[in-house]
């Protein structure tokens, strides 16, 4: 016969609690059951369109290549913690971060014939000119492993390195290339520059542009850099008035050689005209004398001095000359009334007397 | 019945295990992350330091304790700080750092914390700051010549100056120092706004005259272009009268050719049509026609 044991003082005095235990174990086990699934499931995640992830296993990335690292949108099945540990980076999203740290700051107002550098931002370019500047940096992540992982914090590395090329940058331009034609240049340089320098501190992030919100001389010069402004505006005016006067005068002068040249073309050709005319009525004269001279000697003759008669103020008859004396009639004109001036007459050819023509 | 409670002896005990593992794993296990350090110390000495990212494996509390150290680079800005460059000028500079934890022993031994890391960054800085920049001229940092800017030389002798002793000392990594700002001392703004404002009077006065030169350049260039044209038509002209005149005469010579005595003739009658006018006096011999009419053949 085997005798039963007495229970032990250690299985008296736990009975009552593995009681308890007991208990809850039969009202729980299958809770129990149902969180350990959830918690196997937990591993699984949704990344977001704009989102890209990477997974740590034990603390390590998985993968090796950048490319076998990223996982993009859609499920991303992990192991629950802590074996794998899911971090989500928005790597399309632009964020955007105004630097001012080289500008007067509103509660600082930079007035006087001085600033004091601890209280109020500026930068010297590089014929040493003070001159204030603000931007606003566009950025994005581009590395989500250096950026989670290694890099310092963006805001941070952001100003300091805008700020560090600004500062390189202006350094090495003078003040009116910096403040005319020259931001286009100081933006290039000073984008570069600061992403060299983000690309050094491992900080994962790209800079999408570099926005200049301010870039001015200090107040106290303002109204000496606006006298510049208005020379060079005068001296631009000055530069356009000539031109435009150039610009009236040259074709105006086209305008009037051409014209000249219009007039004495129309001229010769209407002396061309009267000339041709002239000499076609001549022919058709000379035409008719050829054939009976001393008619139409007579009849031109006659047709002339009556119309010259009709025409004169008077007439004089004077009897003949003798021989000696001047056998040629003289056409005496008198002073123009309105005392214009009349070419001296010439002295016209006597005419032949028709009767005394053979 | 019995194989109810024989399958529930095996849960019960499939779970305590589970949580016992769990606890034991609590208890030995280090999970270092990627940008992070842990120093394992036994019994307050520091014995390792882990910073390959995985599981790592250290004895239960209180034997062993483990400090998360950040890997992660970090930022500091130094102060702003004045200084004479080479050539006797006072300049006010500030750097700033990109630091990262190099050697976690080291750092947990020297330093222990990041808030003391950047004061010993701080006076490494500075030092090195005004040693370097003391034998270089003010125009090697500003300037508009490239030639004499120097500033990367000047960042790198920075970096040479700090980054080792900062290594051995205190074992920080020092990646990068770059100027973060180069200001004037504030009674030498004074001085350089009187220049600026010389050097804007002196701009005002070129803009003027230069405009005044140019347009008076543009406009001389547009008389001269105009009297040009003008004397190009004038000749222009000249020519076609010329020509013209040439023409008409030879015209009026051909007529001439074929009976100069009745082109004469007709000229005279012609002129004589134009000269005599309602203001001229003619004066004729009794024996011209037509008067002569009136006269016998014989007193003829």
């Amino acid at each position: 016969m085997t005798r039963r044991r007495a229970p032990s003082e250690l299985a008296r005095l736990g009975a009552p609690l593995a009681r308890v235990l007991d208990g809850a174990w039969r009202r729980t086990h299958w809770w129990l059951a149902l969180l350990a699934l959830l918690y196997a499931a937990s591993g699984i995640t949704v990344i977001r369109p704009d989102e890209i992830a990477v997974v740590l296993r034990w603390g390590r990335l998985v993968g090796d290549a950048a490319g076998t690292q990223i996982h993009g949108p859609g499920l991303l099945f992990a192991l629950p913690r802590p074996v794998d540990q899911v971090v989500r980076v928005k790597t399309k999203y632009v964020w955007e971060l105004p630097i001012e740290s080289l500008s007067e700051s509103p509660q600082h107002p930079a007035y006087g014939d001085t600033l004091d550098p601890l209280l109020v931002g500026y930068a010297l370019t590089g014929d040493q000119n003070v001159v204030h500047v603000s931007v606003k940096a566009s950025y994005r992540v581009r590395d989500p492993a250096d950026w989670a992982f290694y890099g310092p914090k963006s805001d941070e590395i952001l100003r300091v390195e805008v700020d560090a090329a600004m500062v390189r940058s202006l350094g090495e331009m003078g003040v009116d290339h910096v403040l005319s034609d020259g931001r286009k240049l100081l933006i290039a340089e000073a984008t570069r520059r600061a992403q060299e320098g983000l690309d050094a501190a491992h900080s994962g992030l790209a800079l999408v542009s570099l926005e200049l919100i301010g870039l001015r001389p200090p107040s106290a010069l303002a109204d000496d850099f606006d006298a510049v402004q208005s020379a060079f505006i005068e001296s631009e005016t000055k530069r356009k008035n000539a031109q435009a006067y150039a610009q009236d005068v040259v074709p105006r002068a086209h305008a009037s050689a051409d014209a000249a040249v219009q007039v004495a073309r129309a001229d010769a050709a209407a002396a061309g005209a009267l000339a041709n005319g002239e000499t076609s009525a001549f022919l058709a004269l000379h035409r008719e004398y050829s054939h009976n001279p001393a008619v139409v000697r007579e009849r031109l003759y006659r047709d002339g001095v009556e119309k010259a008669l009709g025409l004169a103020q008077a007439v004089r008859w004077i009897p003949p000359a003798s021989k000696s004396q001047g056998q040629h009639i003289r056409v005496m004109v008198a002073p123009d009334p309105a005392g214009g001036r009349r070419p001296p007459s010439p002295p016209v050819p006597p005419p032949q007397n028709p009767e005394e023509d053979p | 019945m019995a194989d109810e409670v024989t399958a529930q002896r095996w849960l019960r005990a499939i779970t305590g295990s589970a949580a016992l593992l769990a606890i034991a794993f609590s208890a030995t296990a280090l999970v270092v992350h990627e940008g992070q350090a842990v120093l394992v110390t036994r019994f307050g000495r520091p014995v390792r330091a882990d910073s390959a990212p995985g599981l790592h494996w250290k004895l239960p509390w209180p034997i062993d304790q483990a400090i998360w150290l950040d890997l992660r680079r970090r930022v500091y800005e130094g102060g702003h700080t004045e200084m004479l460059t080479r050539d006797k000028k006072n300049v006010i500079v500030r750097t700033f750092v990109v630091w990262r934890v190099g050697d976690p022993l080291a750092f947990a031994q020297s330093i222990g914390s990041e808030g003391d890391a950047e004061g010993k960054l701080d006076g490494l800085l500075t030092n090195a700051a005004i040693g370097t920049l003391g034998e270089h001229d003010l125009s090697a940092i500003v300037s508009t010549n490239p030639e004499d800017l120097q500033v990367d030389r000047i960042e790198q002798e920075l970096l040479a100056a700090t980054a080792p002793v900062a290594r051995s000392s205190y074992g920080v990594e020092i990646e990068q120092i770059r100027f973060e700002r180069i200001a004037l001392p504030e009674e030498n703004v004074r001085a350089v706004f009187d220049q600026m404002r010389a050097e804007r009077r002196q701009y005002a006065a070129k803009f003027r005259a230069e405009g005044e030169r140019e347009a008076s350049r543009i406009r001389s260039e547009a008389e001269l272009e105009a009297a040009r044209i003008r004397a190009t038509g004038a000749e222009q002209e000249a020519r076609i009268r010329g020509q013209s005149a040439a023409e008409v005469a030879k015209v009026y010579a051909d007529a001439h050719r074929i009976d100069p005595e009745l082109y004469r003739f007709t000229r005279s009658l012609d002129s004589l049509d134009k000269l005599v006018t309602d203001q001229t006096t003619l004066i004729l011999r009794t024996d011209a026609e037509p008067f002569s009419l009136l006269q016998t053949r014989e007193t003829r």
